[in-house]
């Protein structure tokens, strides 16, 4: 049922951040690298979103308005599986310790320090997403993705 | 090669002993600052002498070392046994660049290779002092390797705190390996380096066969070291290799398998290197976001770790080891507990112990591979000042000496008072006399090597072995300043060594073993050299379990060496001394240090070549003691001269009991043989033409009398059976340095070597004793 929607052939990645220029900059990296994507500007959108058509990666940004990053990461892990268990990379100009500590407390799966650079951020998309077909058992080999490495 | 370099050379072999051995005591004494400072001095001095002869690895490999003493010092860290490990291999590798230098002549061209993986030993083990340092690839902020400002790689302490490390990256020729093997790549579990000391062969150490130990091969890749040489130049009896391959069997597995070799060996499970760090930081991230136990969102959390952890193993082509953290890390989501999950994760890469002690599993199963080339390659003689400066003095009165007979000789030309001439004459003969015999002596003492040489290694083979063996033993040496030939104390390491390791390996028990028979749970080998008279005393005894003569009699038996009755009626010491027969062993499975096939028969022959004896002597429960008897000096010797043959030949003055000259007709005919009476004794009589295959001169026509050597021809003393040679003349006695036979014929049985006599011919000296063994006389 995650991928019930996806269509690219890497699956989908929401973007979740508040700076229109970071939407567009990442939607644009991860559109190129054969992603679909789509965008919420906070916390809540981002939730509405995910109950409409769920993602394969959550790429989140740390402080917006109405819900913070920080907030919806930890109603997401509280949820339903298989919602509950979507990869998350969380990314912020927050680069203290304690920003990555609150961020991994909250059930991020990795964090990146923005400015993020376009290879960063595509091979760690690539690590991170459950693919199209969501869930590690699903069958097969992710097809086209490309391994890592 | 250039003087520079062989001041090089000799000046980092002192330095090298001086630190191995300051690092030894540090690690009994771990307070000790003398030895710290010692041992720290030791580096810095070596990495100082590799930058004056420009060779940057040396130098790279040992400033690493030098920065972890330097923190040792600074009380940033403590010495343990890993990090003394760490110190070791540096020297060893230290070691075999020297010999290199000193093989080749001129400073390696390409050794980085081998340095950087010992470099990275001690970057990876965060041994050097540079704060923060982690060895984990990425810390939860990773980067493109730069870290952004403000936040320190590493600087994240959770995830270690939590234990939750779960590979450190393997060094780049396992991933390089494991991808020129990609079809066999996904079932590796393991990649093995292993490079064999360049004597391998001449141990009767196959490193093929410790390859062929290793269960599931799935790669195997021989290269050479360097480049081939041309081939008229290749040593073949040089192990050149280094052997890598790729297993499906456990890294530990491996490693203890295949611990046995000469050599450096590395070990790295291949899973880690499979994947890049960036994957791997994601993993490390998965493992710490598990370890997150807080009960809200827990299942959550954990079921994203596992859905990226099993897609990260999964796209790097480890579809098993994905499967099996999925199952992990949804029994964990029931169990409610990541630990499952982190330790599936920890297993799938190989890494299975605790995030403490990073992974290259270098062993160094036995220094003894750096010992003893060093023995072969340090031709330089380190002479102490005193024993020059009484040389260059008798130099000088011999040009004296010299000086006043060709004065005497122009007096007496001169023909004035012939009488007192031919007094001068003799009294300067004197004086030469006394002169030559002086530099004999005084060039004998420049031979001769301090027990110490050969000690020294030592103490560091017991560690190793040791450790390796997981017993507690204490090195109690003696006597370092005995000082035998240099031929002696060279010849002697390899029967030493494999005494000591028998001793180790058999003779001592566990710390458990000696508790539970009211021994202290260390313990003691002691290693004894003792001048007795013209000949040294060598002895290794332990205190440990003692030679069962059941055991050896069984052991026996099965061999077939002797009947089981034979066997019985046998005193124990009879029986003790079996172990000496070829091919003798009681080992039930070949271990890794002794039990290669060379037994205690190479050890007595190789102390015999030296004109030694070795016995043994054991009490049950108490400890076993292995005595070297050798001669003091086995360079001069006291021959006569005889002929036969038409031939002259010397025999050692040792052997000779006396020498007479008797009528024909005491020849008395028994059979085929001959044999004179000699003072009641009936004496096999051998005509020494005859015997070395001579045209003798016939007998008829030499006259009357018969010239007889009478020589003893072994047996205990007072009761040594004697053996009368028929020589046509006996000529002079006289000291001479002998000089073993070479080349090929240093086969050649019944000489015991040549020496250069007054008129510049050489004079062939006979090993009667061994003559006349072959001669089987009938008597």
């Amino acid at each position: 049922m995650t991928s019930a929607r996806t269509t690219g052939p890497r699956g989908r990645v929401l973007i979740v951040d508040d700076a229109s220029l970071i939407r567009l900059f990442y939607g644009e990296v991860l559109r190129g690298a054969g992603f679909e994507v789509d965008e919420a500007l906070n916390g809540l959108e981002a939730l509405e979103k995910l109950l409409l058509a769920p993602a394969g990666l959550i790429v989140l940004d740390v402080n917006m308005p109405r819900m913070d990053g920080m907030t919806f990461l930890r109603t997401l892990r509280r949820g339903d599986q298989p919602l509950a268990a979507t990869p998350v990379l969380v990314t912020s100009t927050e680069a203290a310790p304690r920003d990555t500590e609150l961020a991994r407390a909250a059930g991020a799966n990795f964090y990146l320090v923005k400015p993020v650079s376009p290879d960063l951020l595509i091979k760690h998309a690539a690590l991170l997403h459950a693919g199209p077909d969501g869930g590690p058992n699903a069958a097969p080999e992710v097809g086209p993705d490309g391994a890592p490495r | 090669m250039n003087d520079l370099l062989e001041q090089f050379l000799v000046e980092c072999r002192d330095l090298i002993d001086a630190a191995t051995a300051d690092l030894l005591a540090l690690e009994t004494a771990p307070d000790d600052t003398e030895r710290l400072n010692g041992a720290f001095r030791g580096f810095h001095t070596l990495k100082g002498a590799a930058g004056i002869v420009e060779f940057p690895a040396m130098g790279r490999l040992l400033h690493a070392a030098e920065e972890v003493l330097a923190s040792v010092r600074a009380g940033s860290r403590t010495v343990s046994g890993e990090l003394i490990s760490d110190c070791l291999a540096c020297l060893d590798q230290t070691g075999r660049w020297l010999d290199e230098v000193a093989a080749t002549g001129e400073i390696p061209a390409t050794p980085e290779d081998a340095a950087e993986d010992l470099v990275a030993r001690f970057a990876a083990s965060g041994r050097l002092a540079t704060p923060g340092a982690d060895s984990v690839p990425g810390g939860a902020v990773p980067t493109d390797g730069t870290p952004p400002d403000g936040v320190p790689r590493g600087a994240v302490p959770a995830g270690a705190a939590l234990g939750t490390r779960v590979a450190t990256a393997a060094p780049d020729w396992v991933a390089r390996l494991a991808a020129r093997h990609q079809s066999e790549g996904h079932r590796a579990r393991a990649a093995l380096r292993y490079t064999p000391t360049a004597d391998s062969f001449l141990r009767g150490e196959d490193p093929l066969a410790v390859i062929a130990r290793i269960p599931d091969l799935l790669a195997v890749e021989l290269m050479p070291r360097g480049t081939w040489p041309p081939l008229d130049e290749l040593d073949p009896f040089t192990c050149d290799l280094v052997i890598t391959l790729l297993t499906a069997a456990s890294a530990d597995d491996v490693s203890t398998i295949a611990n046995t070799g000469f050599g450096v060996l590395e070990v790295w499970p291949v899973a880690a290197a499979m994947l890049g760090p960036d994957a791997l930081a994601v993993l490390e991230e998965q493992a710490r976001l598990a370890a997150n136990d807080t009960p809200e969102g827990f299942a959550g959390r954990l079921a994203s770790a596992g859905l990226v952890a099993s897609n990260v193993l999964r796209r790097s082509g480890l579809p098993d080891a994905a499967s099996a953290v999925a199952d992990a890390a949804r029994t964990g989501q029931s169990d409610r507990s990541g630990a499952a999950f982190i330790a599936a994760l920890r297993a799938a890469l190989g890494d299975t112990e605790e995030a403490s002690e990073p992974q290259p599993k270098t062993v160094m199963p036995d220094q003894s591979g750096d010992a003893a080339p060093r023995a072969q390659t340090t031709r330089a003689l380190r002479v102490d000042v005193e024993r020059i400066d009484a040389l260059v003095s008798l130099v000088g009165e011999l040009t004296a000496a010299k000086n006043a007979i060709g004065h005497t000789a122009r007096l007496m030309r001169e023909g004035t008072d012939l009488a007192a001439q031919s007094r001068a004459l003799k009294d300067q003969h004197a004086l030469l006399d006394r002169l030559v015999s002086e530099l004999q002596r005084a060039v004998l003492g420049i031979r001769v090597l301090q027990m110490r040489h050969l000690f020294q290694s030592f103490p560091r083979v017991v560690r190793e072995m040791s450790r390796e063996l997981g017993k507690t033993a204490r090195l109690d040496i003696e006597g370092e300043t005995t000082e035998p030939d240099k031929a002696t104390v060279e010849a002697l390491f390899e029967p030493l060594l494999h005494v000591l390791r028998n001793a180790l390996d058999h003779g001592l028990e566990t710390a458990d073993e000696r508790r539970a028979t009211g021994k202290p749970p260390g313990a003691t080998v002691r290693l004894r050299a003792t001048r007795d008279g013209d000949q040294v005393i060598v002895e290794v005894a332990d205190d440990g379990r003692g030679i069962d003569p059941a055991k050896i009699r069984l052991a026996a038996a099965r061999l077939g060496l002797a009947s089981e009755t034979e066997l019985e009626a046998m005193p124990d010491q009879a029986v003790i001394e079996l172990i000496f027969s070829p091919g003798f062993s009681t080992a039930s499975a070949v271990t890794g240090l002794s039990g290669r096939g060379v037994g205690m028969d190479a050890v007595r022959s190789a102390i015999t070549r030296l004109g030694g004896s070795v016995a043994v002597t054991s009490q049950l429960g108490m400890g076993t003691s292995v005595v070297f008897t050798l001669p003091f000096t086995i360079l001069m010797l006291g021959v006569m001269t005889v002929e036969a043959g038409g031939q002259v030949f010397g025999v050692p003055l040792d052997v000779v009991i006396e020498t007479t000259r008797i009528p024909r007709d005491r020849i008395a005919r028994l059979g085929a043989a001959e044999a004179i009476v000699l003072r009641d004794r009936t004496v096999p009589l051998i005509r020494l033409a005859e015997m070395l295959d001579l045209p003798g001169t016939a007998r008829e026509s030499a006259g009357g009398d018969v010239s007889i050597l009478v020589a003893s021809a072994g047996g205990q003393a007072g009761a040594e059976q004697l053996c009368a040679l028929e020589v046509e003349a006996f000529g002079e006695r006289m000291d001479v340095m002998l000089k073993p036979m070479e080349g090929l014929l240093a086969g050649v049985t019944g000489f015991a070597g040549t020496t250069l006599v007054g008129d510049g011919g050489v004079l062939i000296v006979l090993d009667l004793q061994e003559l006349l063994r072959c001669q089987e006389s009938p008597l």
